[in-house]
């Protein structure tokens, strides 16, 4: 084979006066290239390969989804297709009680708004605070810089449990520094009177079953993940280059006016991208939720949507896989919301990780 | 309406007067008070020069200026870490050192109890120990398997392939919706294992639940020729099985494998086209140095992420000891969980960062 490619050289042929048309395989005929294409090792090589990626990356994708797929399905099952042997993944008796029961027993209305407050105020906080302590520890030598990288680090790895039970406490009987406890002794309630401005029991400063606990651990960049958040941030503000401050410090622009007008726009794909991670982990968290809405009378949230309803509770012999299908349900109710951002934040996603350059 | 123009007017004049007036009669004052300025500063000044303090005391240098900016950014977060988190991680030394009883009437009384928790834990507690041993093995076999099936997805992610975008969407969905709370639902979930299981119904006992794609049988027969030992047959088939869970927490790791392979210069992988290396000399020689500091960061990562995930091990056994006494047991156990797994990243990072090539960039 190889004796055959080195006699077909090239073809010259001249087109014009100044044009000529260089044909290097026109002495081969079109069956004898193709097969020449065809059965070489590397062209097999890469059939086989890009075969075996794509099945691979395909039954990857059945994996991630099923589970979806049978949520979905088996959402609009009536109770009788879970002990009908013949019903797999179709259902036979199509209903939709089971959302119209999550939907009005467990109030979704109210616990998607309550969570829809709470959730894109937590995140727009945690993003904005987030990329303030990202700049301040990417672009400023000051002589604490690496001791507060650490303490960023040091509140990625301590496990919340840990904290749990002081930081319940810490709400309970929230005072800043003592400064309550102090006011209080005086007779003059300072913080006690602001903070029953904003609904808060004062006789206590219980500030648990309010959405204070959750602002102020993410005002402070210490609520979920937002270590994570800071160190991405950081990564991605060393690589924006520090003559554009520099210029703008020269025509008179001070640190702030620079951080809002020049940083803050450039960095847009990248807070979407945080603000995708912070809205979506605070939308389905379940520990900070539960741990700061202890009460029984209070405000509705996403976790009490994954609850059986009253309707809906039977006792036969398909129940474990009922009550499996219902809390399915309720699943998807939660992610509804979170799938239709997904699907217009997606793009920013991957290109936000990719232009940060976290590698720094 | 003239009236009215009238009145306006000389309320306008009538002001004028009146601020005039004001001017006059509190002239002396401000310009004593501007003259007094000027004079104490003149004599700052004169004693700043006399001392010669002028030359110690300047200005704020700009180095000095963007320390201070420095700080303002990461104030939030100093205060923060002053006013809440380390206060919160001390209380919580504090009760895993101290017997929190209830008196009566509300109100709790704490006394210093030493390391008794800490002992109770280790030697007293029936099934800590093995827990603690059990989920740092399940660590150990989990990292790597993580580390090396997103670092395989993303570099088949980063090539150009058909339908690449889509795939990018659906591998990125379980680290937005799969956290949290559909975490804990999926847990639960038999209902997608039934359906999964090409078994018959077994009216939801949990005989057939785990979903299991090969039995441990098929790969003992693959391996049985190669003389390979019983416990990575076990170990293959566990991983192959727990695939779901596996995507499920490499989420991240693919964003950060995916940005790390980004910012490998085209230009090398050109010049290792040019000079006839294979794909998998390419990935040997050049990915896989390039991406190493990258599997430090995820390995890491995913310890973290493993070890204080809520489905772990040791974490379930220790929230469910949280509801008895008052936590101080729990409090300890975790501490203890805490400087394990200090300890092995410790160990980790110390070996890691001996193979580990950065990149020198100028």
């Amino acid at each position: 084979m190889s004796t055959e490619m080195t006699q077909s050289s090239a073809h010259v042929t001249k087109v014009t006066k100044n044009r000529i048309h260089v044909d290097y395989e026109g002495k081969m005929p079109f069956w004898k290239r193709l097969r020449l294409k065809i059965f070489s090792t590397y062209f097999l090589t890469q059939v086989v390969w890009h075969v075996f990626r794509f099945v691979i990356m395909l039954g990857i994708s059945y994996v991630i989804l099923f589970p979806f797929f049978s949520k979905i399905a088996g959402s609009f099952m009536g109770m009788e297709d879970f002990v009908d042997v013949t019903v797999r993944i179709v259902p036979k008796h199509f209903t939709l009680d089971t959302y119209k029961a999550i939907f009005l027993e467990n109030k979704y209305l109210d616990a998607f708004l309550n969570t829809t407050l709470l959730s894109i105020s937590a995140a727009l906080l945690q993003t904005f605070v987030c990329c303030m302590i990202g700049y301040g520890l990417a672009k400023f030598k000051f002589k604490a810089n690496k001791l507060i990288l650490i303490c960023v680090v040091l509140t990625m790895i301590v496990p919340h449990e840990t904290l749990k039970l002081s930081l319940t406490m810490h709400f309970r009987y929230f005072d800043i520094g003592g400064l309550a406890g102090f006011t209080t002794a005086e007779g003059v309630r300072i913080i006690p009177g602001l903070l029953q401005l904003f609904g808060v029991n004062i006789m206590e400063n219980d500030l648990l079953n309010t959405f204070w606990p959750m602002l102020i651990i993410s005002a402070t960049g210490l609520a979920f993940k937002n270590g994570l958040y800071i160190f991405m941030l950081r990564q991605f503000f060393r690589g924006v280059p520090d003559e554009l401050e520099e210029s703008a410090y020269v025509d008179g622009s001070s640190v702030m006016h620079t951080f809002f007008t020049i940083i803050l726009p450039l960095s847009i794909p990248m807070m979407i991208t945080v603000f995708l991670f912070a809205f979506s982990w605070q939308w389905t968290d379940e520990f900070y939720t539960k741990l700061f809405f202890p009460a029984a009378n209070r405000i509705t949230l996403m976790p009490d949507i994954a609850e059986i309803p009253k309707s809906l509770e039977t006792n036969y012999a398909g129940q474990s896989l009922y009550y499996s299908a219902i809390k399915n349900t309720a699943g998807l109710m939660i992610i509804f919301p979170l799938v239709i951002v997904y699907l217009f934040c997606q793009k920013y996603l991957v290109q936000g990780i990719e232009r940060s350059g976290i590698v720094g | 309406m003239s009236k009215f123009k009238d009145l306006c007017g000389s309320a306008r004049q009538k002001l004028a007067g009146a601020g005039k007036f004001i001017k006059e009669k509190t002239a002396p004052v401000t310009g004593a008070i501007g003259k007094g300025a000027k004079c104490v500063g003149t004599a700052v000044g004169k004693f700043y020069e006399k001392t010669g303090l002028s030359k110690v005391i300047r200005p704020a240098s700009l180095d000095k200026r963007k320390a201070r900016s420095g700080w303002m950014f990461v104030l939030p977060f100093v205060i923060g870490m002053l006013f809440l988190y380390l206060p919160v991680i001390l209380d919580s030394l504090w009760f895993s050192l101290a017997t929190i009883s209830s008196v009566k009437g509300g109100g709790l009384t704490m006394s210093f109890a030493g390391l008794k928790h800490y002992q109770d834990a280790l030697l007293t507690d029936p099934s800590f120990s093995q827990k603690l041993l059990e989920g740092i093995k399940q660590l150990i076999f989990d990292v790597p398997a993580i580390v090396i099936f997103s670092l395989f997805i993303a570099v088949i992610l980063n090539q150009k392939m058909l339908g690449r975008a889509a795939f990018r969407a659906i591998f990125f969905v379980p680290v937005i919706i799969a956290t949290g709370l559909m975490d804990s639902i999926n847990i639960e979930d038999t209902l997608s294992d039934h359906m999964g299981s090409g078994n018959g119904i077994s009216t939801g006992a949990q005989e057939n639940a785990t979903g299991q794609i090969i039995s441990a049988m098929d790969i003992a027969v693959l391996f049985e020729n190669m003389k390979i030992g019983n416990e990575i047959v076990v170990y293959v088939t566990g991983l192959v099985n727990d695939i779901y869970n596996i995507i499920n927490r490499s989420g991240v790791q693919m964003l950060i494998f995916l940005a790390g392979l980004q910012s490998i210069s085209p230009a090398i992988y050109e010049a290792c086209m040019i000079e006839g290396a294979t794909a998998w000399e390419t990935f040997w020689k050049i990915t896989f140095p390039m991406i190493s500091p990258m599997i430090l960061v995820n390995a890491i990562y995913t310890i973290i992420d493993s070890f204080t995930s809520s489905s772990n091990v040791v974490m379930t056994y220790i929230t469910s000891k949280t509801s008895t006494d008052m936590g101080e047991l729990a409090t300890a156990m975790s501490w203890i969980y805490f400087l394990a797994i200090m300890l092995i990243i410790g160990i980790f990072v110390a070996i890691a960062s001996a193979f580990i090539f950065y990149q020198k960039r100028d």
